[in-house]
C-alpha cells in the first residue's frame, strides 16, 4: 500500500525512495541523509529560482527537511508521489517567505494547506528517472511560446495570480488565462508523447 | 458546455495557484460536490504543475546546511533508532575537521604575527621619522652655522657695534651682509626680567618712519648668544641703526622700553 504512492519514478528509484521513507518512519538518521542526498540539490535548485538568494533558500530547504524528517508520519500514499509531493511542499514554503519578503503578506485564500493536496501521476506516466525527467520538462517548456513560457513561471515561481500577471505583463486577463492554460496543456500532452 | 467543462478549464491554473478568488471559490465549491472527474482531473493537474519544479536549475547547497541539519535529526532522533542499512556517516569527517582546527590555529597565530609585525614596522617607523627630523635639524643648523660664519668672515660684512647706555655695560656685535643676512652676538648679557624677552629692532632712515620689529634674542645661561637674521625688514642703505629693547614675552609690535643696546649702520 505504502509503495503505491511511488508510481512516477522509475521502479528502481521507487523502492529506494519507499524503503528509506519506510526506514524515516523508524526515525533512521541514515534514511533521512540518504534521501537528502538524493533530492537537495532539485529541492535546493527550486526555492534558489523562487527566492533568488543562497541564505534564504537554504533557510527554506532546512525547514522543508526538517517537516520530512518530524512529520514523515503525516506522508501516506493518499497523499501522492514522494517528489512531487516534497516540491510541492517546498514550492509552498519558498512563496511563503517571497510573500513574506515582499511585503505582500496577505494569505491568498487559494494559497496551498500546510501539507500539499493529493497529487496523482497519470496513467500516462511512465518510470523515468530524474535526469531524464528533468530534461523532458526542460525540452518541453523550451517548446512553449515565450509568452506561454513567461506566464506560466510568473505563476509558479513568483506565485502570481491570473490578475497579477496579467497587470505584470500589461497584457489582457483572457490572454493571459489562454497563454497559461494552453501552455500547461501543451505540457501536458508533450509529457504523454514522450512516455 | 456542461457544468464540469465550465470548470475543467480552469483546472490547470487552480494547480497552479494562479485562479483569482472568484474562479478559484467556485471551482472548489464544485470539487465540494463530489464531481469524481474533476476531483481526479485537479489531482493530475497538480502532478502536471510539479514537475515544473524541473525547469528550476539543480544547485547544490552548502554543505554547512547538511551539517545544520544533520546535527538537528541526531539530536531528535531516538537512542535505540540505529541505522539498518548503511552506517550512519558524519556529514563532516575527521579530517574536515582537523583541517579546520588546523586552520584556526593558522589564523591565530597569523593575527598574532601580523599584529606583532605592524608594531615593529610602526616602532620602526617612528625611530626613523625622529631620526629624520632630527637629521634635517642637524642640517638646518650646519646650514645656519655656515652662514653665520660666512656673514661673520666675509669682508664685505658691514660691522656694527651696539652698545649699552651703561660705560660699564657688556658690549654686542652685528655684522650685515647685504646678502646673507645680519648676524647678532654678544657674551655676559645681563637675563630679561621675568616674562621679558630682549628684541632685536631696525631702525629705518625715513624720518616718522616706525622701528622694524625683528627677531627674540635668548642668551644662554652664560649670557651669550648668537642670532642670524636671514631677511632683514629693512635694507642696509634705509636703516639708520639697530637697537635691542626688554619687550614683554612673546614680542611687540613697536618698542615698549628704551632700548638697552643701540648701533648705527654706517
Amino acid at each position: 500500500m505504502f509503495l503505491a504512492a511511488f508510481t512516477s519514478s522509475s521502479p528502481r528509484e521507487v523502492s529506494l525512495d519507499a524503503t528509506l521513507l519506510s526506514r524515516l518512519l523508524q526515525k533512521d538518521v541514515s534514511a533521512f541523509e540518504q534521501l537528502y542526498d538524493r533530492h537537495s540539490r532539485l529541492v535546493y535548485g527550486l526555492v534558489l529560482r523562487i527566492l533568488q538568494q543562497a541564505s534564504t533558500s537554504e533557510e527554506v530547504v532546512q525547514d522543508v527537511f526538517l517537516q520530512l524528517w518530524r512529520n514523515a508520519d503525516q506522508y501516506d500514499s493518499s497523499r501522492g508521489p514522494f517528489v512531487p509531493w516534497l516540491c510541492t511542499m517546498a514550492r509552498n514554503r519558498a512563496l511563503d517567505q517571497l510573500r513574506l519578503k515582499s511585503e505582500r503578506q496577505r494569505r491568498r485564500e487559494d494559497q496551498p494547506a500546510e501539507l500539499p493536496s493529493v497529487v496523482v501521476a497519470p496513467d500516462y506516466e511512465k518510470a523515468l528517472d530524474e535526469k531524464r525527467r528533468a530534461e523532458r520538462v526542460r525540452t518541453l517548456m523550451a517548446s512553449l511560446t515565450p509568452q506561454q513560457k513567461k506566464a506560466i513561471e510568473l505563476a509558479y515561481f513568483e506565485g502570481l495570480s491570473h490578475s497579477e500577471i496579467a497587470a505584470t505583463l500589461k497584457e489582457p486577463l483572457g490572454t493571459v488565462k489562454s497563454w497559461i492554460r494552453n501552455g500547461l496543456l501543451r505540457l501536458k500532452e508533450g509529457l504523454r508523447a514522450t512516455t | 458546455m456542461n457544468n464540469c467543462d465550465q470548470f475543467r478549464e480552469l483546472i490547470e491554473a487552480y494547480a497552479l495557484g494562479a485562479l483569482d478568488p472568484e474562479e478559484r471559490a467556485a471551482l472548489e465549491a464544485h470539487l465540494a460536490t463530489g464531481c469524481s472527474d474533476c476531483t481526479k482531473a485537479a489531482e493530475e493537474a497538480r502532478w502536471l504543475v510539479s514537475q515544473l519544479a524541473y525547469v528550476a536549475p539543480e544547485a547544490s547547497p552548502s554543505d554547512m546546511l547538511k551539517g545544520r541539519l544533520m546535527q538537528t535529526v541526531r539530536a531528535e532522533a531516538p537512542s535505540q533508532a540505529k541505522p539498518r542499512v548503511l552506517p550512519a556517516k558524519s556529514s563532516i569527517p575527521f579530517w574536515l575537521w582537523a583541517g579546520v582546527a588546523a586552520l584556526l590555529v593558522f589564523s591565530i597565530y597569523s593575527a598574532w604575527n601580523t599584529r606583532r609585525l605592524e608594531n615593529e614596522i610602526r616602532e620602526a617607523n617612528e625611530r626613523a621619522a625622529v631620526l629624520r627630523s632630527e637629521g634635517e635639524k642637524t642640517a638646518q643648523d650646519l646650514a645656519l652655522a655656515k652662514r653665520e660664519a660666512m656673514i661673520l668672515m666675509d669682508p664685505n660684512s658691514v660691522k656694527i657695534a651696539l652698545k649699552s647706555g651703561n660705560a660699564q655695560g657688556p658690549q654686542l656685535e652685528a655684522k650685515w651682509h647685504s646678502q646673507l643676512g645680519v648676524v647678532v652676538m654678544g657674551e655676559n648679557i645681563p637675563m630679561p626680567s621675568p616674562h621679558h624677552v630682549l628684541q632685536l629692532w631696525f631702525i629705518p632712515k625715513a624720518p616718522g618712519k616706525m622701528p622694524m620689529p625683528s627677531m627674540m634674542i635668548r642668551p644662554d645661561a652664560n649670557g651669550k648668544f648668537v642670532l642670524l637674521v636671514s631677511n632683514p625688514p629693512e635694507s642696509m642703505d634705509a636703516t639708520k641703526a639697530l637697537a635691542i629693547s626688554e619687550e614683554p614675552e612673546g614680542g611687540s609690535a613697536w618698542p615698549s622700553n628704551p632700548p638697552r643696546y643701540s648701533g648705527g649702520v654706517s
